[in-house]
């Protein structure tokens, strides 16, 4: 009995687990419940309305997004005749799942105690997880078996094509900076952010992620007004919200790693012993950092349409993907010259 | 001073920082709207619209000035208003008399407002409201005891009476009926 | 006969008169419409190649309501609300011009202040129909600003509408001979406050929406109509416009007080989706200047019943108490059974979309024998049979949008 209690123990308290449960999960839920929510009532704002307002008219409508989840979580999910059934359910799970898994791998402390894995490659292998998820929109789009998700799902495989490199060129610049694939490496060398060092590989990595996650002027997917909802437009009920909630799930991991990279992650804070000063307050930080990026992000929602797929993939390849390239440079220069 | 036409040109967009430019100026607008958004949503059922008394909100009939004379039923574009007959007793004679008497179906009504400018004695007017919620079909088919009365205005118990003023800054703005009632 | 019903033929669906042809390999057949957040009422059956647009095919009449048939059922003054129902947001254009129609009929021409204020409700719809227009162009695009800020701004002008006529959008308000009620007192105020308030505001339409580097890349280009196709075609409205078409109804037959305003008819000649929103955009601002000016001459002149002595000569003491008090012109009750003349007569008018046309025949009755409605969006609909073939699917909504196309104008 004993036996067993230890091993559940063990593999809740085994750190990528416990990571991936605390902020990737709980802390990725209740930061996307409160972007939403912020990006609801800023574009509201911008656009002279109020936004979500009559559940809780004191809480400016917070709980409206709890709301939803519970209406998602209730409704009746449609599973039509024509689908592909196992990988209709499988896909918007899986990719929600695999979007936040770039979390259970960074690290959100300097405090080793508290490192979900050895550290040494950590970078490559964040980034190599964040390029999982999307394959299975694609999938999804496919198991759908409609027109308007085929064209949602062939769409988001050119803006992943576009996107990736850009993304993972542009934070990698970072390890080129500073000759480790350590993140805590990359944390601890930044004396000044590295946002600041090297405005352009941040510039591109912001482009990308909107990209990836479906911003606008990006949002082009699921762009309603030609292909209803995308990928997603057989879905219903809790699988919808799924899908919805991945790109925001996607966009938060994807903050956290800018975050470390770019925001000099749990600075000015030096993490010390024990589990409050070693991890919660770090990671709090890192967290809050990285809300804070995705509050920016979330108001291009108001300011810009969007863009058409050729255009956007033309910005990407000839705008975006040049100026990650220069970041990639400047990061070598960098190096060179030992600045960070 | 007819009108002429004019050809004019779309606005160039040149230079390296033309596309900067455009960009700047609408974040800094979408910004500005951010800091002060300048909204004047109406909170429904908390406050409502205390509208002029010209609107042309729900019809009412006033039975001691109707003359009978079928004007507003014959000029009803919908066919809400029809004339329905009635035995009553003839107040000179004391004889039951057959009248007739207009009856409103809001089923059909579109508000045009016509029957009201038709009537030759001003017996019908308007009530400046327009929302009013029915259970049924078949109580919007009014009979003649509900049409004589104002019908309840029930967003008026709750609410607050706002109006909306046009100004020059936001647009429109939303103030206290009564505020403006003073001036 | 057969159809073909998920890649094999099948001859027992007992849909008869269901034709389906095959289509071409390669190609990919796209159903936008008529339950689809982009389509409208309508359809467009687009057929694709990879991301091009091959054809399309623009299917109409989901909203057809026999109006034409309808009108000739119904006494002539209980046409206007019917008519109305083809464009709510813009109805005093698309029903001024039936009026002005029967006005020719019965031989009898409004008084100017009628004109006027049929002018100035006029100008204050097409505001609102081109913002209503750009709402729906910016949604298409998915620029959602635009979207809110227009159906917001549009506000403003439903109000000053409401305040001119007691009704927000189904104003009813030209009848034969004049129009329905004179403006109340406080609108001028209202009015001038108004205009001053969107002159400013449009320049913040511009900076978030038309120079906006992005909405400008996703616009310019797109959809071009050269000027000559653009004729063959005969689209009307801001789309010929927009192709150098010097071509307005307010131009070449100037109604009601048009021809004592002074306004320019803008004209671009790029012919593509930027040069369209352009043109809506700069048609906004001339239609403040005459709103301005009718305002000005409105308040100049006496107040007297804006309508036919026809119709108010011989009114009753009360008609003219109403008007005093309340501004509120009261119809005599023979305006219910209004016989016309035996005769025909057209009339058109410029809407926010181009120019409607009626056709009305009359055989002494008092209902139309015959009206003939041509919509400015029945022959705007053809562009997208036309022009839509060779852009990419994302360029439909932008082309749906920047002809403002709107289905219950054009299906009747
Ligand atoms: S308002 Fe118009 S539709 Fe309604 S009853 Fe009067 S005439 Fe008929
Ligand atoms: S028009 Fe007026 S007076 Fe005549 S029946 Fe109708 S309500 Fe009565």
């Amino acid at each position: 009995m004993a036996g067993i209690i230890d091993l559940i123990l063990s593999i809740i308290f085994y750190p990528p687990i416990y990571q991936l449960v605390l902020v990737g999960l709980t802390g990725a839920l209740v930061v996307v419940i409160f972007i939403i929510w912020f990006e609801r009532k800023a574009t509201a704002r911008v656009q002279r309305r109020l936004g979500p307002y009559h559940i809780s008219p004191r809480l400016a409508g917070l709980p409206q997004l709890v709301a939803d989840l519970i209406r998602y979580a209730f409704q009746e999910v449609i599973i039509p005749k024509t689908v592909d059934k196992e990988l209709f359910v499988l896909a918007p799970i899986v990719a929600t799942v695999l979007s936040i898994l770039p979390i259970a791998v960074v690290p959100l402390t300097s405090n080793p105690a508290y490192w979900p894995i050895p550290m040494d490659y950590s970078m490559l292998v964040a980034l190599a997880l964040t390029t999982v998820s999307p394959i299975f929109l694609i999938v999804a789009g496919w198991a759908s078996n409609n027109k308007f998700s085929i064209i949602g799902g062939v769409r988001e495989a050119f803006v992943i094509t576009a996107y990736e490199l850009i993304a993972i060129m542009s934070i990698l610049s970072a390890s080129a900076a500073v000759l480790s694939f350590n993140l805590v490496e990359i944390v601890e060398a930044q004396r000044v952010w590295y946002i600041l060092l090297n405005p352009i590989a941040f510039l591109a990595a912001f482009l990308a992620v909107l990209m990836a996650t479906s911003g606008f002027p990006f949002e082009i997917p699921e762009s309603e007004n030609e292909v209803v909802a995308g990928p997603f437009t057989e879905y219903s009920g809790l699988l919808y919200g799924l899908n919805m909630g991945a790109a925001y799930m996607k966009r938060f991991a994807f903050s956290i790693l800018m975050a470390l990279v770019f925001l000099g992650g749990w600075s000015p804070y030096t993490p010390g012993e024990g589990i409050l000063s070693g991890y919660l307050i770090p990671s709090l930080i890192v967290v809050a950092k990285a809300t804070v990026l995705m509050m920016i992000f979330s108001l291009t929602r108001s300011i810009y349409g969007r863009f058409r797929l050729d255009q956007a993939l033309e910005g990407a390849w000839r705008l975006v993907f040049p100026m990650a390239v220069l970041g990639f440079g400047l990061a070598l220069l960098e190096a060179y010259l030992g600045v960070m | 001073m007819p009108a002429k036409p004019v050809v004019k040109r779309l606005p160039a967009r040149r230079g390296l920082f033309a596309g900067f430019k455009g960009n700047v100026d609408a974040i800094t607008i979408g910004l500005k709207y951010l800091v002060d958004p300048k909204r004047f949503t109406l909170i429904y059922p908390n406050e409502y619209i205390k509208l002029d008394p010209g609107y042309r909100g729900f019809i009412v009939l006033d039975p001691k000035k109707c003359i009978h004379c079928s004007s507003c039923a014959r000029i009803c574009p919908a066919a809400a208003m029809r004339m329905i007959k009635r035995m009553e007793e003839d107040p000179k004679t004391g004889k039951p008399k057959m009248k007739l008497w207009p009856v409103i179906n809001y089923q059909r009504c579109i508000f045009c407002g016509y029957c009201v400018d038709v009537c030759p004695t001003e017996a019908l007017y308007t009530v400046p409201y327009h929302d009013i919620v029915y259970e049924n079909m078949a109580e919007m088919d009014w009979s003649l005891e509900t049409f004589v009365k104002p019908p309840e205005h029930p967003t008026a118990k709750e609410g607050i009476p706002v109006k909306y003023i046009v100004d020059e800054e936001k647009g429109l703005v939303k103030v206290r009926a009564e505020e403006v009632e003073e001036k | 006969m057969s159809v073909w019903v998920y890649g094999e033929q099948k001859s027992e669906l007992g849909l008869e008169g269901t034709i389906t042809r095959k289509l071409e390999e390669d190609l990919y057949e796209v159903f936008i419409g008529p339950q689809h957040p982009g389509s409208g009422h309508m359809r467009i059956i687009v057929r694709i190649d990879g991301d091009i647009i091959v054809e399309a095919d623009p299917d109409m009449g989901y909203v057809h309501r026999t109006m034409e048939k309808l009108s000739e059922g119904r006494e002539w003054i209980k046409n206007v609300p019917l008519f109305e129902r083809m464009a709510i947001h813009d109805a005093c254009n698309v029903t001024v011009s039936y009026v002005m129609a029967l006005e020719r009929i019965l031989g009898i021409e409004p008084p100017p202040r009628a004109k006027y204020l049929r002018t100035l409700l006029c100008e204050i719809n097409r505001i609102a129909a081109h913002l209503y227009g750009f709402g729906i162009f910016g949604v298409f695009i998915g620029h959602s600003t635009m979207y809110m800020w227009s159906f917001a701004d549009r506000e403003v002008m439903v109000e000053l509408a409401e305040k001119l006529t007691g009704a927000r959008l189904t104003h009813s308000y030209p009848i034969p001979g004049g129009a329905r009620r004179d403006m109340p007192q406080d609108f001028p105020q209202a009015a001038r406050k108004a205009v001053r308030y969107f002159r400013r505001r449009l320049d913040e339409y511009r900076k978030i929406f038309l120079d906006n580097p992005v909405t400008r890349k996703r616009l310019e280009g797109v959809g071009i109509i050269p000027k000559k196709i653009a004729a063959e075609l005969g689209v009307v409205g801001p789309v010929a416009r927009a192709s150098g078409i010097k071509y307005d109804a307010r131009l070449a037959e100037p109604y009601d007080a048009y021809d004592e305003v002074e306004f320019e008819v803008p004209v671009y000649e790029e012919g593509d989706a930027l040069a369209r929103a352009w043109v809506k955009f700069e048609e906004i601002k001339q239609s403040l200047r005459i709103i301005e000016q009718a305002v000005d001459w409105l308040e100049k002149h006496p107040r007297e019943a804006p309508i036919h002595e026809r119709f108010w000569a011989k009114a009753p003491p009360l008609w003219k108490k109403v008007f005093e008090a309340e501004g509120r012109v009261k119809l005599l009750p023979l305006m219910a059974n209004l016989k016309l003349p035996p005769g025909r007569a057209m009339a058109r008018s410029e809407t926010a979309r181009g120019e409607i046309v009626y056709y009305v025949e009359s055989d002494g009755k008092t209902t139309p024998y015959r009206v003939r409605i041509v919509s400015p969006s029945a022959r705007n609909a053809i562009v997208f049979k036309y022009i839509a073939p060779g852009y990419k699917v994302m360029d439909l909504p932008t082309i749906y949008g920047s002809i403002d196309y709107f289905p219950p104008e054009a299906d009747r």
